[in-house]
């Protein structure tokens, strides 16, 4: 039995100091890992792995060989004028830089799941520019913590314990000169870690953008604030939380599904940009600084492939062999119907996707490449199976900080299963 | 409060505490006598339950804790401990759930004065998974 520390994949925090007790075969204790990466470890083994390559015959799914599920789905994309790729989250850069590719070569348009998530923010970021933190920042320096439409103790359960509890290399104590405030409208479990000189704002729904605004207002006319207090807030709790904006070393605003899956959250996000930006306008010894709260592990690592390789982070449409401008989404091409077949990489957008969405995806031919079972496995024309990317292969995959992280290899896939990266070559070098 | 921890795990009884043996307290005297009732001068051990079923291996309790926090440096930055673990290292976090590695280096047991009313892994847990107990 050997120790290793790993990186593990289980969200986007990424934390690479998990060890993992194996015999090389198997994966037998994980340590310091939360439930939600043990859950991920525990797949190689899993129920829902998908160990063999499928193909749909009368309605059915039936197993084949790689070698045909992959001359079935080169036919489908060959047949296909208007493909489109989507998913891209849980594979490796290596593996999306591949994608792209693919799309490029097939004259498709590809999407990653960053667009229904941070990706406005990136695109709001355009106009208002953005400041970003890391989490070694966040351990080291930071005095204030925001979490805002964001149950970060359930969604990503390890960053309170490293942004809140840590005491860092600066600072003789951790907990007791950190102060957090948490905006949401419901009472989380998050909630249970706050103390006396924290703010909880429980805010009304869908009024976020009402709150930040009064801030703005507030932040340019002192007193601007309604007596009765905004959104549900106190008056009293937002003069507490401007002046803990505005006098903090070091603050970041950590925001989630809360404000980035709102109804309104392009607005949302831009008015929150431009409130930081006139926040650390103000400030007097530090800044404040953003982070956002994705899910999946490497939502990042696409935005920033697909802004190195053509200057646009995501909905990328090839024509000619060339990208063209295109104000299409995922979205917008499954509602429009603008497609003829599609390729999910490690995502199931029909779990994700509203019903009549999802419904529109799988009336036409689907090919997923994925290592587990899901609602959209259920739908699926050709199903070739992968490797878990940071167990079973190596790649890179890019945090929730924007940071790259090294995914190494503990254990070997099962028998003839081939990495996302192979799979998309080989699709690749077939269409050719 | 260092009496009512004693008093609490068995080791002093009520009588012990003189002022409280005033009439001007007898009320609170009474009120003690009823709370603890029967269990007074009963020698009682520290337990720390954790909930297995509530506990999402955050690992909040072993980075909070003060004593893995000076036997364990890596917990300093919210990092998980080495392994194996160190001899006084209280919790772990193995299999995606905390685990309680030894109790006796615990500061209710080993700390004195305030040290000894410590009961953050209990306070700062999010599940509230974790309970200080002395039975």
């Amino acid at each position: 039995m050997v120790s290793k520390r790993v990186t593990c994949t289980g969200c986007s925090l990424l934390c690479d100091d998990i060890i993992i007790r194996t015999d090389g075969l198997y994966i037998d204790e994980v340590i310091g890992a939360c439930l939600k990466g043990k859950e991920k470890f525990d797949c190689t083994t899993g129920q829902n792995r998908i160990l063999s390559p499928m193909i749909r015959k009368n309605s059915e799914l039936e197993k084949t060989s790689l070698e045909n599920a992959i001359k079935k789905a080169i036919e489908i994309i060959a047949n296909s004028s208007k493909p489109i790729l989507y998913g891209f989250s849980t594979v490796n850069c290596q593996a999306q830089l591949m994608g792209i590719e693919l799309a490029k070569c097939v004259n498709g348009f590809i999407d990653s799941n960053s667009i229904i998530c941070h990706g406005k923010v990136m695109n709001a970021a355009k106009q208002t520019g953005m400041t970003l933190s890391t989490i070694s920042e966040v351990i080291n320096k930071t005095d204030l913590l925001i979490f805002w439409g964001a149950n970060v103790a359930e969604s990503i359960p390890r960053l309170l314990n490293k942004a809140l509890f840590s005491r860092g290399k600066f600072r003789m104590t951790g907990r007791e000169i950190k102060t957090i405030v948490i905006i949401d409208p419901a009472k989380t479990a998050s909630f249970n870690v706050m103390g006396v000189r924290d703010i909880a704002l429980q805010v009304e729904p869908g009024k976020d953008i009402e709150l930040i605004r009064a801030l703005k207002e507030e932040c340019c006319s002192p007193n601007s604030i309604p007596s009765n207090g905004v959104a549900g807030a106190d008056k009293e709790d937002l003069k507490r939380l401007l002046i803990q904006l505005t006098n903090v070393e070091n603050g970041v605003i950590f925001i989630g599904q809360g404000i980035v899956g709102s109804s309104r959250s392009s607005e949302v996000i831009k008015e929150l940009l431009e409130l930081i930006q006139m926040i650390n306008a103000q400030q007097q010894k530090g800044r404040m600084s953003l982070m956002m709260l994705g899910g999946h592990y490497n939502m990042v690592g696409f935005d920033h492939v697909a802004l190195s390789t053509y200057g646009k982070n995501h909905s990328l449409q090839f024509s000619d062999n060339e990208l063209v401008e295109t104000s299409d989404t995922i979205v917008s091409k499954i509602n429009n119907g603008d497609f003829d077949c599609s390729i999910i990489v490690g995502s199931d957008p029909v779990s994700h996707l509203p019903w009549t969405l999802s419904k529109k995806l799988v009336s036409k031919p689907l090919i997923l490449i994925d290592n587990k079972k899901s609602a959209t496995f259920n739908c699926a024309h050709v199903v070739i199976p992968s490797t878990i990317t940071g167990i079973e292969s190596g790649g890179l995959g890019y945090r929730l900080d924007h940071v790259p992280v090294e995914l190494y290899k503990i254990v070997n896939p099962p028998e003839h299963i081939i990495s996302d990266e192979e799979i998309l070559l080989k699709l690749i070098n077939g269409l050719k | 409060m260092a009496f009512a921890l004693d008093l609490l795990q068995g080791k002093v009884k009520i009588d012990d505490c003189t002022p409280l043996l005033e009439p001007k307290y007898k009320k609170n005297y009474d009120t003690l006598k009823e709370l603890i009732g029967s269990e007074e001068g009963k020698e009682k051990e520290l337990t720390i339950d954790v909930d297995e079923d509530l506990c999402d291996g955050c690992g909040i309790c072993v980075t909070i804790c003060p004593v893995n926090a000076r036997y364990c440096p890596p917990s300093l930055s919210g990092k998980a401990p080495d392994y194996p673990p160190e001899k006084h290292q209280l919790f772990q976090v193995k299999n995606g759930k905390c685990e309680l590695l030894n109790l006796k280096y615990c500061r209710r047991i080993e700390g004195e004065g305030q040290a000894r009313e410590c009961r953050v892994c209990e306070s700062y847990c999010p599940r509230e998974a974790v309970k200080i107990d002395y039975v």
